[in-house]
């Protein structure tokens, strides 16, 4: 059935003057059999069968088609080649035919003779584009796009229309790598059908591979942003180049552009800002918010703007570790604050209200330090919008709140009523790790493991593996006498650290280390002890602090971790690099199985100078 | 290569071992090593700073013997390789007991680190190579090199030379399903060009004569390791030379009606008699490979292989290249897995085998002056390393036995005493 239809196709096609009568039925079932041996791979057989139907209906087009392909099948290139120039001889317009066998004499590896062949084509028709682009169809086949390129860049010059084949002369450029090229090809498909922008950026994607390439392409789209300013798809593909090259701020500009054109209401510049931001770029990220707001300050993306900028000025301050810095030092969180109040003036009835308030207050709490404003602000969103998820973490934030002001009691009950409505998810689980803690600071050790042996199944997440801790800490640390008076100091001590009673923490970790100087809590304890002295910036009595712990306990699960912890105050603090690496060395030596041994050897090298 | 087993072999029988030093550094190579695979790269740096190595052979599984220094010491500690100081006394009798004519254990000495070189090309391509992961974790140096510095004649420059996964047919790895992405585009025209730039006109082409230059190499006495589809392309490409095995997808012509009467077993390393796939969508080059295991063995807690054991006093290639601390290796699937036994020449030698099957894992063998080693699988620690995943991180995997039989073959050519190229 399917060669009955090539038939009728051959019959409609008005290029081969073939009639119906030309093929009988036996010549079908022949050719039947031919086809079937082709299938098979047999094309000895095929050959003769085929040329005998070809010479008995030589005007047969798909005899012809198939004896040329089993001739190939079999790298016969010359018996190829001369059944071509038969069928040439007997047809109107030969150029068909030139074509293939232009690229017959390429396969047989007479290249001269192939590139003279396709260039008689183009002479026998040098006004007509699809002689250009036959010709270029056969050299794609063979794949010499170099070749390809020139034949059509000849057939624009020869036909005097500078924009004929755009969109294959761009993907042969493309695929040669010359992104330049293609990029000013799909500049004049762009030029005359702005709407194919997303075609191109999808074409060019796939071969910005690397900045070298990518840089080439930006000089013909500037150019054609200068030429034609008004054409936006212009414009994005500028931007787009920019981004990719991380060139923010002449993207900015760009956008910038597009968006006072287009009068897309600061739109174009967010969707940019954020762009900027998620790239790490924020200078760029903050100009493009700021913009939106001063010129947009009634358009939709304006508190979306002035939110965006507050997230954003958080994640730079996070870069920065801006929360190991000084009050006066701590910039963006500064201006996180300043953005979000600003917000609340602003957009007081927005549905981002409850998220933004959410965030002032954590950050009033565990950065700012200010609790009074943090548990009027969170309080705020407890109390406006009940049942909404910036409600539950605002719950959250004012429980720890609560044990940072020693309202002991009112944190269990927040956490308690989080865990009753949530019962499961992150904030579920923080909870309940909260109120293990909470038993511990207030000495009911049994409660504390009951819980978090509740919540051990988890063992991937951090808030299990902190359980998994409170529970090993509180089972090796009991006694010795019933009360467990050495772990209820400890627990003390860690809650006053928690509340950021730092002196009063050292001060019962001594009471602690003096009166139970043998207990097993007293390696935690003494190392706890190490660590907020740093915090105190007492660098010298911590670095003794740390060093003491291997002295004295030599088998703790501390040792190793205070000799890093040494070793890391002489590199930053003291600035001692060799003391620092005689540290880390003793590390190696002291603890070889120790988890913090590749860091100590990183380290080691850091400090040598070695390139790592 | 005939001329350096005979002086390896007289080196492990007759040479009289390194007079013990006041000191000396055992570095175990059994279960109580921390990190097998720095290990060799301690070695290497030793070597590169003059140092002497013994390598005793089935001593604790492989364990090396060096003079002590604060600055070894200093860099195995850094490197956190375990080490063992031995008195004089107890590093003479630890030689005593490894030449002793009752123990199946020998004496290697190490004395020149090798040129190494990694044949692969510019591009990031998205799969990793374990002999890359494996040189680079143990801190070993390499250069890389390709087709173009290949054909310059650059190979000379070497003792070691490594191929991964790479494909000598000229068939890209035969990823047809990946023709449109853009590592692929980038990786034919590569080819192609490189094909024009050496006066080819077919990317197959030029590969056959890449891979005839390696095995002139291996001949004037080079050192060949292959892994994955670098094995058997390497062969089905000598063995093909001068008739096109390549379908149209590939090379835009047909292979050769005749293809499979013009193989010239003969020209081939390894293997013989083998029949290339001529299906362009099939992602297997040849019936060398018998693929991965059968499904109801191809899991990784049941998929495994295990190494010979030679004599180290006779066979000292050999137990070079299979010291390690466990006999048996879990399996790993790559392009190429195993080697069908079948199709192996009868001289090669057959290290490791995938056990109840007729599968070869691992396998060395000479070739004039020279000698290769064929390992099937793509990464020892990834069963099934597919396109796009991210490379292994051997800081997981220090003790990896499949990867120690890697940088087992690095240590090979140090243990020659020079340059044997006629």
């Amino acid at each position: 059935m399917r060669h009955v239809l090539i038939f009728i196709f051959l019959l409609a096609c008005p290029t081969h003057s073939i009639t119906a009568q030309d093929v009988d039925n036996s010549e079908v079932e022949r050719f039947q059999l031919a086809e079937s041996l082709l299938q098979a791979g047999q094309f000895d057989r095929a050959i003769p069968m085929l040329k005998e139907l070809l010479a008995s209906s030589p005007g047969t087009h798909v005899f012809y088609e198939r004896l040329r392909q089993a001739y190939e099948e079999v790298k016969r290139y010359d018996e190829a080649i001369a059944l071509v120039e038969d069928q040439m001889s007997r047809a109107s317009s030969p150029e068909v035919f030139l074509v293939e066998k232009g690229r017959l004499q390429f396969l047989a590896g007479m290249e001269t003779n192939a590139r003279a062949t396709w260039d008689s084509v183009l002479a026998r028709q040098p006004a007509s584009p699809s002689v250009y682009l036959m010709v270029y169809r056969s050299l794609l086949q063979v794949r010499l796009f170099d070749i390809a390129i020139e034949v059509l860049e000849k057939g624009r010059r020869k036909i005097g229309n500078a924009d004929l084949f755009q969109t294959d002369l761009a993907q042969l450029y493309a695929l040669t790598s010359r992104l330049d090229k293609a990029v000013e090809e799909y500049l004049g498909l762009l030029e005359g059908n702005p709407g194919q922008l997303s075609f191109v950026k999808s074409r060019l994607g796939p071969y910005m591979t690397d900045s070298s390439s990518i840089q080439s392409a930006v000089p013909p789209v500037e150019s054609a942003v200068a030429r034609d300013p008004l054409n936006r798809s212009y414009r994005e593909l500028l931007s787009m180049l920019y981004v990719e090259l991380e060139r923010y701020e002449d993207a900015y500009q760009v956008v910038q552009a597009i968006d006072r054109l287009e009068k897309e209401e600061g739109a174009m510049l967010f969707s940019f800002a954020q762009t900027a931001a998620d790239g790490g770029a924020w200078n760029v990220a903050v100009n493009a918010f700021e913009e939106v707001l001063r010129r947009y300050p009634s358009s939709p993306a304006s508190p979306d703007a002035l939110r965006g900028l507050g997230v954003m000025q958080e994640m730079w301050a996070t870069e920065l570790d801006e929360r190991m810095k000084p009050d006066s030092s701590r910039i963006h969180y500064s201006a996180a604050l300043a953005t979000y109040e600003r917000f609340m003036i602003d957009y007081p009835q927005h549905t981002h209200v409850p998220d933004v308030l959410t965030r002032m207050g954590r950050l009033q709490q565990d950065v700012l330090g200010d609790l009074e404003s943090a548990e009027r602000i969170l309080s705020e969103v407890t109390a406006r919008y009940p049942g909404t998820r910036a409600a539950d973490e605002a719950a959250f934030s004012l429980g720890k709140l609560a044990i940072m002001t020693d309202r002991l009691t009112d944190a269990r009950i927040r956490f308690t009523r989080l865990v009753t409505r949530l019962r499961t998810g992150d904030l579920a689980d923080a909870s309940r790790l909260e109120l293990a803690q909470l038993h511990f600071y207030q000495g009911q050790f049994d409660a504390a493991v009951a819980l978090a042996e509740a919540m051990q199944e988890n063992s991937f997440s951090d808030v299990s593996n902190d359980a998994i801790g409170l529970k090993v800490l509180i089972n090796e640390s009991k006694g010795p006498d019933s009360l467990n008076t050495a772990l209820r100091r400890f627990a003390r001590a860690e809650l006053e650290r928690r509340q950021r009673n730092t002196d009063h923490a050292v001060m019962t970790l001594n009471f602690l280390i003096d009166e139970f100087g043998d207990h097993p809590i007293i390696d935690n304890a003494r190392f706890l002890r190490a660590g907020l002295l740093a915090d105190l910036g007492q660098t010298d009595d911590a670095m003794q602090a740390y060093l003491e712990i291997p002295l004295i306990h030599p088998m703790s699960f501390f040792g190793d971790r205070s000799l890093f912890q040494a070793a890391v105050l002489a590199r930053d603090h003291v600035g001692d690099p060799d003391r620092a690496i005689e540290l880390f060395e003793r590390l190696l030596t002291d603890y070889p199985r120790s988890l913090l041994t590749s860091d100590a050897r990183m380290a080691i090298r850091v400090l040598r100078g070695e390139q790592v | 290569m005939r001329a350096l087993v005979t002086w390896i072999t007289l080196s492990v029988v007759l040479s009289v071992p390194r007079i013990a030093s006041s000191q000396d550094l055992l570095v175990p190579m059994d279960n109580s090593q921390t990190d097998h695979l720095k290990a060799y790269g301690i070695v290497y740096w030793a070597l590169e700073r003059t140092v002497e190595v013994d390598w005793l052979l089935n001593y604790r599984g492989g364990s090396f013997l060096m003079p002590s220094s604060g600055e070894v010491i200093s860099e195995l500690r850094v490197r956190g390789v375990s080490y063992e100081s031995l008195s004089a006394s107890a590093a003479a009798r630890t030689m005593a007991e490894v030449q002793s004519e009752d123990a199946n254990t020998s004496v290697v000495r190490l004395e020149k680190p090798p040129e190494i070189a990694v044949y692969a090309p510019d591009q990031t391509l998205p799969w990793d190579d374990a002999v890359l992961l494996a040189l680079t974790y143990a801190e070993v140096p390499y250069e890389m090199i390709y087709d173009e510095e290949v054909l310059a004649g650059d190979l000379g420059r070497y003792d070691w030379l490594h191929l991964h996964h790479e494909d000598f047919t000229g068939q890209y790895g035969k990823f047809f399903n990946y023709r449109s992405t853009a590592w692929y585009i980038e990786q034919q025209r590569e080819a192609e060009l490189a094909a024009r730039r050496a006066g080819f006109r077919k990317v197959p082409d030029m590969k056959a004569a890449v891979a005839e230059e390696i095995k002139a190499y291996v001949g004037e006495g080079g050192f060949l390791f292959a892994m994955c589809s670098g094995t058997d392309t390497f062969d089905i490409a000598l063995a093909a030379s001068g008739t096109d095995i390549v379908p149209a997808e590939y090379d835009n012509d047909p292979i050769d009606p005749d293809a499979l009467s013009n193989l010239d077993f003969s020209k081939t390393l390894a293997f013989e008699n083998f029949r290339p796939i001529f299906n362009a969508r099939e992602y297997e080059h040849s019936n060398i490979d018998s693929g991965p295991p059968p499904p109801q063995l191809r899991n990784p807690a049941v998929d495994y292989f295990t190494l010979f054991e030679f004599s180290a006093k006779y066979d000292p290639v050999p137990t070079m290249l299979t010291q390690n601390h466990v006999a048996t290796i879990k399996g790993f699937i790559g392009q190429t897995t195993n080697f069908r036994k079948s199709v192996i020449k009868p001289n090669v030698v057959i290290l490791a085998e995938a056990p109840g099957r007729d599968e070869v894992r691992y396998l060395n063998g000479t070739y004039g002056q020279g000698t290769f080693t064929f390992y099937g699988g793509h990464d020892p620690e990834d069963y099934q390393h597919f396109v796009g995943e991210e490379p292994t991180d051997l800081s997981l995997h220090k003790h990896s036995p499949g990867y120690r039989l890697i940088l087992n073959n690095i240590l090979f050519p140090a243990a020659k005493k020079k340059k044997q190229k006629t």
